[in-house]
């Protein structure tokens, strides 16, 4: 394995180099704020989840092994953090609607769509983005975390195992059983993305 | 129905993946060049990771998400405080020279009492047993860095190097 260098920071952190915590967090906060958006949608709710995590990964830095990669502890601590929040149940299936938007779009379409989308695509990819979190909303816990993990994450099974404390069999079954929800709840979309 | 022959629609989604070893991927794929309906459930699979690949990035933060976290963690994070910090803010930190009062006591009994050789070659590192029972006893011992600060305690106290 290739060497880590957010190991060897996490390491400097936990000889006590607070610079080596902040050089993490600017590199792997806005990525785990992403990643809370996800289970929770509610942007001010996903920043203060991804603070939660690194508050946490600040005070239980003593139990990371260099052994392990840096990505698969702090996975594993937003994801455990994440399905705490989902488990409460108060944000399910809770789109991030602008009160004041005349057609329920969300937040910020600009930011969502990205630099040079055209009205077209940015209408395609929010109704598409509210679509796909409806469906993560519904799928059983451990299925969404497999599925996030696996599809907007882009980690390896064998990794999503890690970080679920679980076997590669299990993961492949989970992300299988949520991939063909997704299917089936986003067939009107299959093909719409060339179109748009 | 062998394996080969059986439908293979739990494997599709770790073959879309890549995830499957060679010799199951090319069961798999030896069953789909023969099987409409698994066929079928790849193609729907392969649309619906198409259209994954439409979405947008998730907005980014508001301005100052740096600035927000670090303010929380100033207010809500302890600072890492050496082993000296955490024993000097015990609140039962008198305890300390008290204890140590009480183990120099029993220790210089027990020393002078026992007088054998073999009891002055123990006592040679009673400072150290004697260091550890007053911290111990407060409950700060966490680290290993933390035995070794033990060790030197009275240089510490002392001042010395």
């Amino acid at each position: 394995m290739a060497p880590d260098p957010d190991a060897a920071l996490m390491v400097a952190f936990q000889g006590g180099d607070e610079a080596a915590f902040r050089a993490l967090f600017e590199k792997h906060g806005r990525a785990t704020m992403a990643f809370c958006q996800r289970f929770v949608k509610d942007s001010a709710r996903a920043e203060e989840l991804a603070q939660d995590v690194f508050l946490k990964l600040h005070q239980s830095a003593d139990r990371y092994q260099p052994s392990a990669r840096f990505t698969t502890f702090l996975y594993r601590i937003a994801t455990n953090h994440c399905l705490n929040e989902v488990r409460r149940g108060e944000y399910q299936a809770r789109p991030e609607i602008d009160p004041n938007a005349e057609d329920g779009a969300p937040l910020d379409p600009d930011a969502l769509a990205g630099p040079g989308a055209t009205p077209e695509e940015i209408a395609h990819g929010n109704a598409l983005s509210r679509d796909v979190q409806a469906m993560l909303a519904r799928l059983p816990e451990t299925q969404r975390a497999a599925f996030v993990l696996a599809r907007f994450e882009g980690l390896a099974y064998e990794e999503i195992a890690q970080v679920l404390g679980t076997t590669v069999p299990s993961v492949k079954s989970l992300v299988h059983r949520a991939t063909v929800s997704a299917a089936r709840a986003l067939e009107s979309w299959s093909g719409k993305g060339a179109e748009a | 129905m062998t394996r080969n022959e059986a439908h293979v629609a739990d494997d599709l989604t770790a073959l879309l993946d890549g995830a499957l070893d060679p010799v199951r991927r090319a069961e798999v794929e030896g069953h789909l060049s023969a099987c409409d309906a698994c066929r079928a459930e790849r193609d729907g699979i392969a649309r619906a990771l198409s259209a994954f690949a439409a979405l947008p990035p998730p907005p980014p933060p508001p301005p100052g998400f740096e600035q927000r976290f670090y303010a929380r963690l100033a207010r809500e994070a302890p600072r890492r405080r050496s082993f000296l910090e955490r024993l000097s803010a015990h609140p039962f930190r008198w305890l300390v020279p008290a204890t140590g009062l009480a183990a120099a006591l029993a220790v210089g009994i027990w020393v002078r009492q026992a007088g054998e050789r073999a009891d002055l070659e123990m006592a040679r590192h009673l400072d150290l047993l004697e260091n550890y029972v007053e911290v111990a006893s407060l409950g700060v011992v966490e680290t290993p860095e933390d035995l070794e600060v033990v060790a030197h305690l009275d240089e510490l106290r002392e001042g010395r190097p």
